[in-house]
């Protein structure tokens, strides 16, 4: 087990060094000069250069990748050109609004989807199975912009409810969490839904249920769990999506993550930003996927890794 | 199903009753006033800050020497008065005595001057410095005189006295080698508010100081929410959660003049939005006849695009330059739609098979890229053939169009261009030869050796009267030789409820909230 961890990590080194690399290039290969951005139009051309200079983008691009990959080896990801302040500060102020508002989306979209997975199943072909589906499709298509409009514009505007924007209040959360939610509920809802239809048909959930287990238990403790690998699955890809879906929904809300952040620093082609928070994006998907892989040795006891 | 729903639906009330309390609008009358702004702050130190908006919540805490009334005249701050030499080489300002910062030390001579000499250490990032290096040194002849020596005229260093990049931060803070030093992001200054917290991406908030010289403001905080989307700003200002909001979709302005419990201000600005003509020996040749840009400039409907495009937010130009700078003169009504006529030049000039590549940029500017495809609906109406408008991100935009007129690639771009202060000067950089990129942004490539002249004598002339008279012959021959499709000047629109008064703003897209109260 221990090996198999150390292995998998050693092997995400040549991935992140890639990831590094390709947000390094992409980066440069946006148009438009960063010192000039940053400078304002006003500014004359002495004060671009000397920004230009402090970026140091005035050397070539080969010495910026080294340097680049020299501070990443000592985990340091530089300056942000735009505010001046440490790459990780920068990320680390607004990194927890991120990650409370994913958690948070997580949780109401692997409960309720979890939940009205199994329910449809159960009740295949029924009305309420008709609903779920529904619903699902609305949530895995609806666009998070209108959706979250939409919401504001109930809730906050016509209810006087909610909190239309911002952080500053314990409830503000909700309508971002929800409208975040709102794809990865559906996507899980659909998933359950056709793996549990699968597992229910199967022999030995017919003899759990002749042997005279409890339907509940049946339904939970045999088929779901033996439902569950391809759930895990999406559930895990979920969460990074969610880190990044929350772009749009920062956005609509105002809310201070780093999805804002992402999008603020392309906007001023703040380098290190960019490539700081792309790093992180990475490794989050990286983690994710070692722990979804750990996971399926707990939830299928067949499964070892070595 | 109804069931589920209503249980939800109290689920979210008890949750909202839990947390809702003390916050957002809710709050006494006097005791908070909530700004919604749509930039997030780079930075708050006065010299390094270029955005309109974050300079106008830095300069509630940190004054400068003159300041701008909302009727646009300079009016005494932090200096009483001042006098320029009879050679302007010098000025000599009086400060105001009595002031302290709000972290005790007195404000003199030696802290304006410690401030003017850390814009100039060579080596600190002042992106709008630009014309104060022509200062040579400052001397603090005593404690409430101060003398900055020249090392040729400047002009409009007035002007330049009201930017907040040249307001004064408490020396302690700005003390090299001191912790302060590192902390600059906290400006400490002398101005009636202070700044108490900060939450990088949501808010900063500012605080009443108690010991403020000047008139005392009325509410007792004012918290600057940031909220990128101009629809989510809308929403907050709608359900009584913020109290001002600037720049709300332009597309709604009507709706929200027809809500009785909402104030529209559409404030005059100083931004002057046109279409610069790509005149360089590498663009189209037939755009180096003023006559064709001229015609071109009959050709589109400004005051329709105002109206049903822009919805009022702009008022179409009738000079180079926004009525409220210094220098500005009346140069002739706006060339008046005239589609015949526009069509009839064409064809005297032999442009009537005029093609010209067009770009615009997105939400930069209200509702840029939607005019510009009204203009290239009437420039097609004229008989040109438009291969456009084609749009981009701004740093992309900036470095197609911020080139040298070699690698110049495109006949027509859209472009606002706002000084900071109000003067002519700035204004006029887009029409000096001087200025083409890379040296400034002046993205036309006109050249007028007589425009030139005139405004490199208008720079130096130290008699505001000669100044005047320099600006005015110069805008009516650019008037005339018609480098841009001028356009309009936009206006700065804010939306406020009706439970709050007093809402100003100073027409170089500045709001100023430092005296609203509740109504």
């Amino acid at each position: 087990m221990i090996t198999y961890v150390a292995r998998r990590v050693l092997a995400s080194v040549p991935t992140l060094w890639g990831v590094a690399t390709v947000v390094f290039v992409m980066a440069r290969l946006l148009p438009g000069d960063p010192a000039r951005v940053i400078a304002g139009v006003l500014a004359s051309p002495e004060d671009v250069e000397r920004i230009r200079q402090s970026m140091g983008l005035d050397k070539p691009l080969l010495v910026q990748y080294g340097t680049f990959l020299g501070s990443l080896l000592r985990l340091n990801l530089g300056v942000s050109a735009h505010t001046n302040a440490p790459v990780v500060e920068e990320i680390g102020s607004r990194l927890p609004y991120t990650i409370e508002l994913a958690v948070v989306a997580l949780v109401l979209a692997v409960s309720g989807g979890l939940l009205a997975g199994v329910a449809a199943a159960i009740r295949r072909n029924t009305m309420l199975d008709l609903l779920i589906s529904s619903f699902s499709v609305f949530g895995v298509s609806m666009p998070v912009y209108w959706l979250g409009l939409m919401m504001i514009i109930v809730f906050a505007i016509d209810f006087h409810l909610l909190p239309a924007a911002g952080a500053d209040d314990p409830a503000s959360i909700l309508m971002p969490a929800v409208t975040l939610a709102l794809f990865s509920l559906g996507l899980i809802a659909r998933m359950t839904r056709s793996s549990m239809l699968e597992v229910l048909g199967q022999d030995y959930v017919r003899t759990a249920r002749a042997k005279g287990a409890p339907f509940r238990s049946v339904v939970f403790r045999h088929a779901l769990r033996n439902a569950l690998l391809p759930i895990m699955t999406v559930i895990g890809l979920q969460f990074g999506a969610l880190l990044g879906g929350a772009v749009v929904t920062e956005t609509v809300f105002a809310w201070p993550g780093v999805g804002r952040l992402l999008i603020d620093s392309i906007f001023f082609r703040d380098y290190p930003v960019v490539q700081g928070l792309v790093l992180m994006f990475g490794t989050t998907f990286v983690v994710i996927n070692l722990l979804v892989d750990l996971l399926y040795a707990y939830v299928d006891p067949r499964i070892h890794y070595t | 199903m109804s069931k589920r729903f209503l249980a939800l639906l109290s689920a979210l009330l008890v949750l909202s009753a839990c947390g809702g309390g003390g916050t957002g609008g809710g709050t006494k009358q006097g005791d908070k006033l909530t700004i919604a702004i749509g930039p997030d702050p780079d930075t708050l130190d006065p010299m390094r800050q270029t955005t309109t908006t974050i300079q106008n919540i830095v300069s509630m805490v940190v004054e400068t020497f003159v300041f701008v009334d909302p009727d646009g005249k300079y009016k005494p701050l932090l200096a009483t008065s001042w006098q320029t030499a009879a050679d302007g080489m010098s000025w000599t300002f009086t400060l105001k005595s009595g002031v302290k910062f709000t972290d005790g030390t007195p404000f003199n001579a030696a802290a304006a001057k410690a401030n003017f000499d850390r814009v100039l250490t060579a080596g600190n990032t002042c992106p709008l410095c630009g014309a104060f290096r022509g200062v040579q040194t400052i001397d603090a002849v005593d404690d409430t005189h101060l003398r900055l020596n020249l090392k040729q005229p400047i002009a409009p260093l007035l002007g330049l006295m009201t930017e907040v990049t040249f307001g004064f931060l408490s020396p302690l803070t700005i003390a090299k080698g001191t912790d302060a030093f590192k902390d600059q992001e906290k400006p400490v200054g002398t101005g009636p508010y202070l700044l108490t917290d900060r939450v990088k991406g949501d808010h900063v908030t500012l605080t009443r100081n108690d010991q403020y010289w000047g008139a005392k403001p009325s509410y007792k905080t004012q918290m600057f929410k940031i909220v990128p989307e101009a629809a989510s700003r809308e929403a907050l200002v709608r359900a009584g959660q913020a109290d001002v909001i600037l720049l709300p979709p332009a597309s709604d302005i009507p709706a929200l003049q027809a809500d009785k419990t909402l104030k529209v201000i559409l404030a005059p600005g100083d931004r002057t939005i046109f279409l610069a003509f790509n005149q360089s020996a590498k663009g189209n040749p037939l755009l180096q006849k003023p006559e064709v840009r001229r015609a071109l400039n009959y050709a589109v409907n400004k005051e329709l695009i105002v109206k049903s495009v822009l919805f009022g937010a702009a008022s179409p130009m009738d000079a180079p330059m926004a009525s409220s700078l210094f220098g500005y003169c009346k140069t002739g009504g706006p060339y008046p739609y005239d589609v015949t006529k526009a069509k009839q030049m064409l064809a005297d000039a032999g442009a009537s098979n005029l093609s010209i590549k067009f770009i615009a940029p997105t939400g930069r500017y209200i509702q840029d890229f939607q005019a510009a495809q009204a203009i290239a609906n009437d420039l097609t109406a004229a008989g040109v053939k438009v291969d456009g408008p084609k749009t981009s991100d701004w740093p992309t935009y900036l470095g197609t169009i911020n080139v040298p007129p070699a690698s110049s690639s495109v006949d027509l771009h859209l472009l606002g261009w706002a000084p900071g202060f109000l003067d002519a000067s700035q204004a006029m950089t887009q029409f000096q030869s001087s200025q083409w990129p890379s040296a400034g942004l002046a993205t036309s490539y006109y050249k007028n050796a007589e425009v030139d002249s005139l405004l490199a004598k208008a720079n130096s002339e130290s008699d505001p009267a000669a100044r005047q008279a320099d600006y005015c012959s110069a805008s009516k021959l650019i008037w005339n030789d018609a480098p841009w499709i001028f356009l309009w000047v936009q206006r700065f629109p804010m939306v406020t409820t009706a439970k709050v008064t007093g809402v100003q703003a100073i027409p170089n897209e500045s709001f100023y909230t430092v005296y609203a109260s509740p109504a």
